[in-house]
């Protein structure tokens, strides 16, 4: 366990060292959330939907501000996928899955956070209607909190997932390409899911990418009262154990056919 | 039983060849890399693994290290086989693979070696000592909290081989650890396996292109071919074998048109020097000599033995690798 950890702790550090490329994804997010943003309030100028604009400005904010904790990938990984170095990491005496998992946990934490909390504070700055609102209730911004971090688990068990499909392909480029857009289109970055059809998003809420973000905006509305948040939390558990499941399924396989090529 | 035991060692990769034009399906070819390989190695031994590029030689080496899956035979690492429980087996060996690295570009050596502290859970006072006694004798004392990325090659495979040795693996293998060093660098690393192979011995197992290194590490080899053993035994054995040839660097004042000699020496020429190589055995050097003093002044003369790469150069072809 503490190797597993100690890899955590050196790539947080690690992170750390990308400042200008914190500040870059501050100011890119910054704009991607004040364009839509202006977006939903001509939307809502002409036709107000069932969520109030506030709602939807906040699910904006959020999901902006924790943008990394999807997107980042570990391209180093791909990289020693692509060149064989991997074959250092297959003489460890450790679980490779559980290394990369860590490794992937640290990077979208640190990332995420690094990014989230300045954004956070210059959305609550912001004027009225353009501002973050305060989460509804205590407990509901502390499950929140909750479902954050299974989120979190929940989309490291994806990005390895993506991982054995590159041990497979050898470049990630593709599966990448494809899953980034369901990823993107079903975890409501690029429309809140809570702007879909109410039928939609029966379905949709059940899937695991409503899980990473979704969820955990919904509790902090409070569009998911408290009294709601131990399914919410259940379905994050069942889904983090199918896809760790899943993964590990898929990267013991990967090894046993893997070949490294050249010397 | 020897440390380590190969028997009857085979491994077949399945190509897929490029489709050629008109054809629906894409090919397959099977190319057998290892064809049956067998030898044993004793414990503090060092062990010189040679062979054209495409001989093998590190398919041998990722089954040893547990990384590759043999289609059969059997091999035992001090009674352990390496795919089977490859979470046990890798605990007690070190790799460094000369093109690859292991450490983080990003961040200093020292955490680089922290984090493999934990990964092969090493005692704080084990690793400390043991960081202390590498770092020495590797010379990487300065340079411990110097990221990865602002090394030169030759500081950086010194890291690599601390990285690999941190937590004393009874057994090493080096894969082209002196590739593209200088010749300081490559001295330096070629002292340290020798201190290490005896203050500890450590077995170890170098694959290498560079004859050098066998020659100063390695009392044994092993040439491997076509997926087959061909050799095994005492370098100078080896060499014997193909050393036939003797090479004469001359230069004369003033400098001449023609040389002849004996049909059995050949003969060419580079600027003004004129290089003759003969077998000593057909043409006895005295009279070889002789010959040259008759042809004019000469100015330099120089006799080497045959270049240690040429030999293997004419062995592979005599072996038709």
């Amino acid at each position: 366990m503490k190797a597993y950890l100690s890899v955590f702790r050196m790539r947080l550090r690690m992170e750390t060292q990308y400042r200008g490329a914190m500040l870059g994804g501050i100011v890119c997010q910054m704009f991607f959330g004040l364009i839509l943003i202006a977006l939903y309030r001509a939307l809502y100028a002409s036709k107000p939907q069932a969520m109030p604009l506030s709602g939807v400005v906040t699910y904006v904010w959020i999901q902006q501000a924790f943008f990394r904790m999807l997107a980042a990938t570990d391209s180093d990984l791909a990289d020693k996928i692509r060149t064989g170095n991997i074959s250092y990491d297959l003489c460890r005496p450790v679980s490779m899955y559980g290394f990369y998992y860590s490794r992937a946990a640290a990077q979208k934490l640190t990332g995420s956070l690094m990014r989230a909390v300045p954004m956070l504070v210059f959305a609550a700055l912001l004027p009225e209607g353009w501002c973050i609102s305060l989460p509804a209730s205590l407990p509901g911004f502390l499950l929140a909190l909750c479902a954050l971090l299974l989120g979190l688990l929940c989309v490291c068990a994806l990005e390895n997932i993506m991982v054995a499909f590159t041990m497979r392909t050898l470049d990630p480029r593709g599966m990448q390409g494809l899953l980034t857009l369901l990823m993107m289109t079903l975890s409501g970055n690029i429309l809140p899911l809570t702007l879909f059809p109410d039928s939609w998003q029966k379905v949709i809420t059940l899937f695991p990418y409503a899980q990473l973000l979704d969820a955990p905006i919904r509790l902090y509305t409070g569009e998911y009262p408290p009294s709601e948040a131990p399914r919410i939390l259940l379905t994050q558990l069942v889904w983090i154990l199918v896809l760790v499941g899943t993964g590990l399924a898929m990267w013991r396989s990967c090894r046993k056919r893997m070949i490294l090529q050249g010397g | 039983m020897s440390y380590i035991e190969v028997r009857d060692l085979r491994k077949t990769f399945t190509v897929r060849k490029k489709r050629e034009k008109g054809s629906l399906f894409r090919e397959r070819e099977t190319v057998e890399a290892l064809k049956g390989i067998s030898f044993s190695v004793e414990q503090g031994e060092l062990l010189g693994y040679i062979g054209p590029n495409g001989a093998g030689k590190s398919t041998t080496v990722k089954i040893l290290s547990g990384i590759l899956t043999p289609d059969s035979g059997t091999v035992s690492v001090n009674g352990r086989v390496p795919w089977e429980n490859r979470k046990e087996h890798v605990r007690h060996i070190g790799v460094v693979f000369g093109q690859r690295s292991q450490l983080w570009w990003d961040v200093p050596l020292l955490d680089s070696y922290s984090l493999l502290k934990d990964i092969y859970r090493l005692p704080e006072a084990d690793y400390t000592s043991r960081l202390k006694e590498l770092t020495e004798a590797l010379e990487l004392g300065g340079l411990l909290r110097t990221p990865l990325r602002l090394l030169s090659l030759g500081q950086r495979m010194r890291a690599e081989l601390c990285g690999s040795l941190l937590h004393r693996p009874e057994l090493l293998f080096l894969d082209e650890p002196t590739i593209g060093l200088d010749a300081v660098s490559k001295l330096a690393l070629r002292d340290f396996l020798l201190w290490e192979n005896r203050e500890h011995g450590t077995t170890i197992l170098l694959t290498t292109h560079d004859m050098e290194d066998i020659a100063a590490l390695c009392p044994r080899v092993m040439v491997l071919g076509h997926g087959q053993k061909l050799f095994d035994g005492d370098l100078q054995d080896l060499l014997r074998r193909f050393d036939t040839t003797r090479t004469v660097t001359v230069r004369y004042e003033p400098d001449i048109s023609a040389l002849s000699l004996p049909e059995s020496a050949a003969v060419s020429r580079s600027g003004s020097d004129w290089i003759i190589s003969y077998a000593p055995d057909q043409l006895p050097t005295a009279q070889l000599i002789s010959l040259l003093q008759d042809a004019g002044s000469i100015r330099e003369m120089t006799l080497q033995p045959e270049n240690i790469d040429h030999l293997i150069a004419a062995m592979y072809r005599e072996m038709d690798l």
